[in-house]
């Protein structure tokens, strides 16, 4: 299948999930969602699914501290400054799940397009802001650059006969990570400009014609939006 | 009339003191091969950038003088309006790939020039065939070996058909068969080059003229054929095979590699039964094509990796220095940084920096020195740990012959406290600094 109805596809995905009112709805959303990242490999997938994970369980988390919702109180906590009363009801625990599922599903669409979708072809097949999709995919590989980095300093600190363990060591190579890709960033847009990047008359490669199986996906896209605002 | 003209050139960075070249004047004719020798800092890729209007459109400062490309004034002309007419190719691979599949990557300049869409593939492929590498064109760049993306890098070059190609170290990664194959390519590509050299030897085999700079200014612009004779006069670090090392008696044995095979992937083994003693006081050079586990052993040896088969014995404490010096940059000194290895004792980190010619630098931030001193930077922050067992992974890349010789010197000098093993392509280096030669190219024979 091409990117883009791929794309379409997920993007889909996402849109129905925050339209969808039911649990059990966004609930199987993202089930679809996790199933289709669960394609690539271990490795590469693991910081993206750990990534959803505490997102989405952090903001099940806080989501009935700051909620004022419901009437049936499961627990019922001290006074705190600026919040008030800190009370649990049924209500907002069901909204919690609702929104950190919404979140879930969202981080696992994001992890599906970074991980599976050909972002080249994205950007070939991007008619217009060809540059805000350049840069978008340039982006999407910083995290696996970062990661990439991030072990390659732990392996350099390893050599020196520094072990790094525990969070705050781990947290003190976030400056040097940044300071690098930083500079990795310069030397791409150098070496971009000097292969005639930002010239007017671009072309580009031919590209093969749509099948009918991307067809079927852009058209499945669009009705997985409408019964996600419809009927989930 | 020449293709490419410098008149004049001086360019000062933002924020230096000194100028990165001074009154440069240059001329490079159609076709011609001109090779760029000169010690790190020298300003070999500053000409380069400013052969390809990056100095001073991308990178600013001061400028002065005029650059010509095919009559086209760079002061006047952006980057990407001479891409074409000239193409570049910098010197670490990795930060010049913009797309994930090597094809598309090689195809993204011309796509960008404006190529007619059913000219870009076929250009694409003949690229890539030029390199020797057109098996690697659907293959995404993220699998590919540093010596592939090299050949990649160059393919994208040439798809372009430029009429000035400017090569910057582009055999640094290569092991020596694959740096002959490259200059050969680029001596038959029938634009004219000008390559930047830190090895020159196989280059001036190649070159029809030789310019070497020191501190920003042209000292020498000759014949190729002229060259030897000058350099062995008057730089002869850059000509002279050093003598070999005399043996020194060696001692306990401090590292031992028994039956070791290591693989990334289940089934691909990219060390098989490697047999090695390393002894106190010796010098290895492990050397042998890219791809042929150098590295993987040094990382076994130092301790980093754990072989899936056999056994390594490690009596004492390892330190490894490994390719890329941006590894070591974690703080906001020069001297913290080493001090960092030493349990943060400052002494004796000023005296390591000393030792690798880094006297003076203490309080500058390491990432405010150039490439050569970040290497030397790297191997301080190694050296300062006192280790059993030195692993030193290419330490001579992008290192000019008079830094490589200070290099082999200081580590002659302290082998007898310690087992050292240098991973190298260089065979002068490995010659000058090695008691024992250990060749990948060939079964490994147990020691």
């Amino acid at each position: 299948m091409r990117a883009g109805p791929a794309l379409a596809g997920l993007a889909a995905l996402v849109a129905a999930a925050l339209l969808a009112r039911h649990t059990l709805s966004v609930a199987a959303i993202a089930a679809a969602l996790l199933v289709v990242c669960l394609r690539a490999p271990a490795s590469r997938r693991r910081l993206y699914l750990v990534g959803t994970l505490v997102s989405a369980l952090g903001l099940f988390v806080i989501t009935p501290f700051v909620e004022t919702l419901g009437s049936h109180p499961l627990w019922t906590g001290p006074i705190v400054p600026v919040l008030g009363q800190l009370d649990v009801t049924r209500e907002e625990l069901a909204s919690a799940a609702l929104n950190a599922l919404r979140l879930g599903a969202v981080g696992l669409a994001f992890a599906a397009y970074a991980l599976l979708l050909d972002h080249d072809r994205l950007l070939q097949a991007a008619g217009f802001a060809r540059r805000s999709v350049l840069a978008v995919a340039l982006a999407t590989r910083l995290v696996p650059t970062l990661e990439r980095d991030a072990a390659g300093l732990v392996e350099a600190m390893r050599g020196r006969g520094l072990e790094v363990a525990g969070v705050r060591r781990r947290a003190r190579l976030l400056s040097p990570l940044l300071a690098g890709s930083l500079e990795r960033g310069l030397s791409l847009a150098e070496a971009m400009e000097a292969r005639g990047y930002g010239r007017p008359g671009r072309t580009s490669a031919p590209r093969p014609g749509w099948t009918v199986l991307d067809r079927v996906a852009l058209a499945g896209a669009v009705a997985v939006v409408a019964i996600g605002a419809l009927w989930l | 009339m020449a293709l490419a003209r410098a008149q004049g050139l001086s360019v000062t960075y933002p924020g230096a003191r000194s100028p990165a070249l001074e009154d440069v004047s240059l001329a490079i004719e159609p076709g011609e091969l001109v090779l760029l020798l000169g010690s790190s800092g020298s300003g070999k890729s500053t000409l380069l950038r400013a052969f390809a209007g990056l100095v001073p459109h991308f990178h600013g400062g001061r400028f002065a003088g005029r650059v010509e490309i095919a009559g086209l004034d760079t002061r006047r002309r952006r980057p990407a309006d001479l891409a074409g007419t000239v193409a570049s190719v910098f010197q670490d691979p990795e930060d010049q790939i913009v797309l994930t599949q090597v094809a598309r990557e090689v195809a993204f300049g011309l796509e960008n020039l404006g190529a007619p869409p059913a000219e870009i593939v076929p250009r694409a492929e003949r690229g890539l065939e030029a390199v020797g590498a057109v098996h690697l064109l659907d293959r995404p760049v993220a699998e590919l070996s540093g010596g592939e993306l090299q050949r990649v890098c160059l393919a994208s070059a040439l798809a372009l058909e430029p009429a000035l190609l400017l090569l910057d170290e582009p055999t640094s990664q290569l092991d020596p068969a694959g740096a002959e194959a490259l200059l050969e390519l680029a001596a038959a590509c029938g634009a004219a080059v000008l390559v930047s050299e830190q090895r020159p030897r196989p280059a001036l085999e190649y070159a029809d003229r030789v310019v070497f700079l020191e501190h920003g200014r042209v000292v020498l612009d000759a014949p190729a054929a002229e060259t030897e004779g000058w350099l062995a006069a008057h730089r002869p670090a850059w000509v002279d095979d050093p003598p070999p090392p005399e043996r020194a008696p060696v001692g306990d044995v401090v590292c031992r590699l028994r039956g070791v095979s290591f693989a990334y992937r289940r089934g691909l083994p990219v060390v098989d039964c490697v047999e090695l003693e390393l002894h106190r006081g010796e010098i290895v050079a492990l050397t042998g094509r890219n791809g042929t586990g150098k590295t993987t052993i040094a990382k076994l040896a130092a301790g980093l990796l754990e072989p899936l088969d056999g056994t390594v014995e490690l009596r004492g404490r390892a330190a490894l220095l490994l390719q890329d010096p941006g590894r070591y940059l974690v703080r906001e000194r020069s001297d913290e940084e080493v001090a960092l290895s030493a349990g943060g004792d400052l002494e004796r980190a000023r005296r390591s920096l000393a030792a690798v010619g880094l006297a003076g630098v203490d309080a500058r931030h390491p990432r405010d020195l150039s490439s050569g001193e970040r290497e030397r930077l790297a191997l301080a922050t190694v050296l300062v740990t006192e280790p059993d067992l030195l692993v030193l992974d290419e330490p001579t890349r992008g290192v000019d012959p008079q830094r490589k010789a200070e290099l082999a010197a200081e580590l002659r000098l302290h082998a007898p406290e310690r087992a050292t093993l240098v991973v190298t392509h260089d065979r002068t280096f490995a010659a000058a600094v090695a008691d024992r030669i250990v060749s990948l190219d060939r079964e490994l024979v147990p020691v």
